[in-house]
């Protein structure tokens, strides 16, 4: 009786076993599954933009060279050299001969004019062109400025063209505040200092006569919040990077103040307090004066930094016995232990998309920067030696910069950049030392 | 102390004795009998006994398939070898045990059932749970049987009217032995076809010949047994027809008719041919795992031109996951240049075969190169 049905059930079951697959093959377009593709940067061909008023030739050269840079910057993009390029680009309106830039491998082209109005402003005009579509991606743009604010310009286009391509934020139009560093360790003069994010154009802002710490960009880029030694303690000051004056801010006496940062919204300001031996957080509204204690634990709570909506503020704690990091409301309240791995976490950075938060780590002797979920999950570490420490983000979340120092008497501090990736590390080229950076926002 | 020994000796002597005795009379004649029953049994006594036992068993089955007199319970009783090979997945299970002993074995039975369908009636289903289900709807089932066929089974619909009387006889049937099979069976049909068709597809495609002898000669041979027979042995072979192309529509989205001719046309491509071309691709595929677009997976179609070559217009995004806006955009057109720039003179396909990838969806998915 069950034999038969028995051979019956193993047919229909071999049958829907071999059955689906060759069934759906066959049915409609082939299909293809691709896990696997290549890590490499993009090919791509800058030549010379085309100057198109007398006495723009150097303008245009300098300004390629930039553009050039940024996109290669990212470790993201390779640029083919000029002497393989078949085709020059002599006319800014001729049509591209897209088979040449196929021949030399570019993936994308990206040509642009420069010239000077009547008024002695400069315009760049740029185009990208995917090279194997034989077309534009996207439009090509115009910008104007004072020919001094060339760089910005330059920073300008390439941001398009990064953020074309790439589909990421622009950030190449940032800036970054830091503490340069000079002299022998011992004896090493601290200055505030800002710069483009490429390193070009430091500026200082403070002279060498007391130590500064931990400078931090407002949300709109105009001003900065630090802490300085000049009255003989810890103590914030805010500084209009316009003008550079500054104020110090609305303090408790006997108490030190340190480790600040503005909250979204400019005008709200998280930082510590420590009195009596105790260090908590404190918040502060920079119109009204209010001042608002965010915690109360007689262990050390520092280094907090607003989640990008403002309803949340990351911080570092050792109330668990051991340095880790914790997530609050931005009110206050109980807040939730994110980092649980070995070692030592610090000086978290919530990232302006939102998705991740940046670290310093210690553990076995070594300094990491590294990324974690907001949940903690994920922990990646982006770098490790002797000291790495303090990261900030770039305005759209992809690169962060740090301090390195370097080992022993002669050892120096300098800034480095890496991708989130992990890839990409590099030292940011400044004149001097530099340490605790900080990213501007895009600028406007 | 001596005579309390010696009587302690011989009392326990004595029981010792008993006890061996005792035992050895009760164990030793049980194997005997045992022995002597085996001799006993010759040859020709086991095959005089064999003779009559087949013919019980072929009683006993009879009386399953008996049940199902009326041509379409006859029909159902087809359908089911077909429902509970299929649907082995869920519930029909337990149910179909009863049912599939009639199904393998109607070939031999059936002659012998005609004769003795009316001894039938004492083995009736088992089960009483089927019976509370199908009560209420065994009354409704022969209306159904006729609806249903003609949805389902476009053939069925000119020889319903002529199965009228049928009807009647089931009515006066199904209230007692009858109804519980019948109405089960046709009730697990309208979940079961769908599902169990699916298999029965396959043989068709693949190996057209010998699948289709293998569903040809099931339905013939039980076309016999039925008692009605020019009517239901065409409506199991059309409702097969019918579901297997309600199956092939389901599959294929409607589509049942195209793939067959283009199989006819050119051979599939073989795992070479396609590994070939997801090689090509997948070097010129570059990843920006730290970018939101390594998020989002693409599935990118296009047409193929015959030397190999993609239609470039016909490049299209067919879907995406993992992400919105810009990320989606980066990802497209990533997977985009990667087939362009890696075409070159056109990808290794074979020509004849040209009809099995003049249509491409390639999936790009990069959440293997992920950042974690």
């Amino acid at each position: 009786m069950m034999k038969p049905f028995a051979h019956a059930l193993a047919l229909a079951l071999a049958l829907v076993a071999g059955t689906d697959a060759p069934v759906f093959a066959q049915g409609g377009p082939l299909r293809i599954d691709i896990t696997q593709g290549v890590i490499e940067p993009m090919p791509i061909a800058v030549p010379q933009f085309v100057a198109e008023t007398a006495g723009a030739q150097d303008m245009a050269a300098q300004l390629t060279r930039v553009i050039a840079a940024d996109l290669v910057g990212t470790g993201l993009f390779r640029e083919i050299p000029r002497e393989a390029h078949i085709s020059t680009i002599s006319n800014f309106s001729a049509p591209v001969q897209y088979a040449d830039w196929k021949a030399v491998n570019a993936q994308a082209l990206v040509t642009g004019a420069v010239s000077t109005d009547a008024s002695g402003r400069l315009i760049v005009k740029f185009r990208l062109h995917d090279v194997f579509s034989n077309g534009e991606m996207g439009e090509g743009l115009q910008f104007a400025g004072t020919t001094d604010g060339w760089r910005r310009m330059a920073h300008k286009v390439a941001d398009q063209v990064y953020s074309r391509i790439t589909g990421e934020g622009p950030y190449f139009d940032s800036r970054v505040v830091f503490v340069s560093e000079q002299g022998p360790k011992a004896q090493r003069q601290k200055r505030l200092a800002i710069m483009d994010y490429d390193g070009a154009n430091v500026n200082y802002l403070t002279d060498s006569s007391s130590i500064v710490l931990a400078p931090r960009f407002s949300p709109t880029g105009d001003r900065v919040l630090y802490t300085s030694y000049e009255s003989g303690f810890p103590r914030i000051y805010v500084m209009d990077v316009g003008s550079a004056t500054r104020r110090p801010l609305a303090d408790q006496p006997g108490t030190m103040s340190f480790a600040p940062r503005f909250g979204p919204d400019g005008n709200t300001v998280v930082y510590s307090v420590t009195e009596g031996g105790n260090t908590d957080l404190y918040s502060l509204n920079l119109a009204s004066g209010q001042r608002g204690r965010l915690t109360s634990a007689p262990s050390i709570e520092t280094a907090p930094s607003f989640s990008p909506d403002g309803s949340k503020i990351v911080f570092e704690s050792d109330r668990s016995g051991s340095q880790q990091l914790y997530i609050m409301s931005a009110s206050g309240g109980e807040p939730t232990r994110i980092s649980f791995g070995d070692g030592r976490y610090g000086t978290p950075v919530w990232s302006p998309r939102g998705d991740m938060i940046a670290f310093t780590k210690q553990n076995k002797g070594r300094f990491h920067i590294g990324v974690m979920r907001v949940d903690g999950s994920e922990e990646r570490l982006l770098t490790a030696s002797f000291l790495d420490e303090g990261p900030t983000w770039s305005p759209n979340g992809r690169v962060i910069m740090f301090t390195r120092e370097t080992q022993g008497e002669n050892g120096a501090a300098a800034l480095y950049s890496v991708d989130i990736s992990g890839r990409n590390l590099k030292r940011v080229s400044i004149p001097a030392g530099g340490s605790d950076p900080a990213w501007s926002p895009l600028q406007r | 102390m001596k005579t309390g020994t010696y009587i302690s000796g011989a009392g326990h002597t004595v029981l010792l004795l008993w006890a061996i005795f005792g035992g050895a009379f009760n164990s030793e004649p049980l194997p005997i009998e045992n022995a002597t029953d085996v001799s006993l049994i010759s040859a020709e006594e086991f095959a005089a006994l064999t003779a009559p036992q087949t013919a019980e068993d072929a009683e006993e089955v009879v009386p399953q398939p008996t049940e199902a007199d009326t041509p379409q319970e006859l029909d159902q009783a087809l359908r089911p070898p077909e429902l509970p090979v299929t649907p082995p997945q869920p519930e029909p299970e337990p149910e179909p045990e009863p049912e599939p002993a009639p199904q393998p074995e109607p070939e031999p039975v059936i002659p012998e059932v005609a004769a003795e369908a009316p001894d039938a009636p004492p083995s009736d289903t088992p089960t009483p749970e089927e019976a509370p289900r199908v009560a209420p709807e065994p009354v409704e089932a022969p209306p159904e049987d006729v609806e249903v066929a003609p949805e389902r089974q476009e053939a069925a619909d000119a020889e319903v009217p002529a199965e009228a009387p049928v009807q009647e006889e089931q009515q006066a049937a199904a209230p007692e032995a009858a109804t519980t099979e019948i109405v089960t069976e046709a009730e697990e049909p309208a979940s079961s076809i769908e599902r169990s068709l699916r298999p029965m597809m396959r043989p068709n495609r693949p190996t057209p010949p010998p699948v289709e002898t293998a569903e040809a000669e099931a339905p013939a041979e039980e076309e016999p047994p039925a008692e009605t027979p020019a009517e239901e042995p065409e409506p199991a072979a059309d409702p097969l027809a019918g579901a297997l192309e309600g199956a092939l529509a389901e599959a294929l989205g409607g589509a049942t008719s195209e793939p067959a001719p283009s199989r006819s046309a050119a051979p599939p491509l073989s795992a070479g041919e396609r590994e070939g071309l997801r090689v090509s691709v997948q070097q010129c595929w570059v990843v920006d795992v730290g970018s939101q677009a390594a998020n989002v997976t693409v599935v990118v179609g296009m047409n193929m031109n015959p030397d190999g070559t993609v239609d470039q217009g016909s490049i299209n995004l067919v879907s995406a996951s993992g992400g919105e806006g810009p990320a989606v955009e980066t990802a497209y057109q990533a997977a985009r240049r990667a087939i362009l720039r890696c075409q070159r003179q056109g990808y290794p396909l074979p020509s004849e075969k040209y009809e099995q990838w003049k249509q491409i969806e390639m999936t790009f998915d990069p959440s293997q190169m992920r950042l974690r």
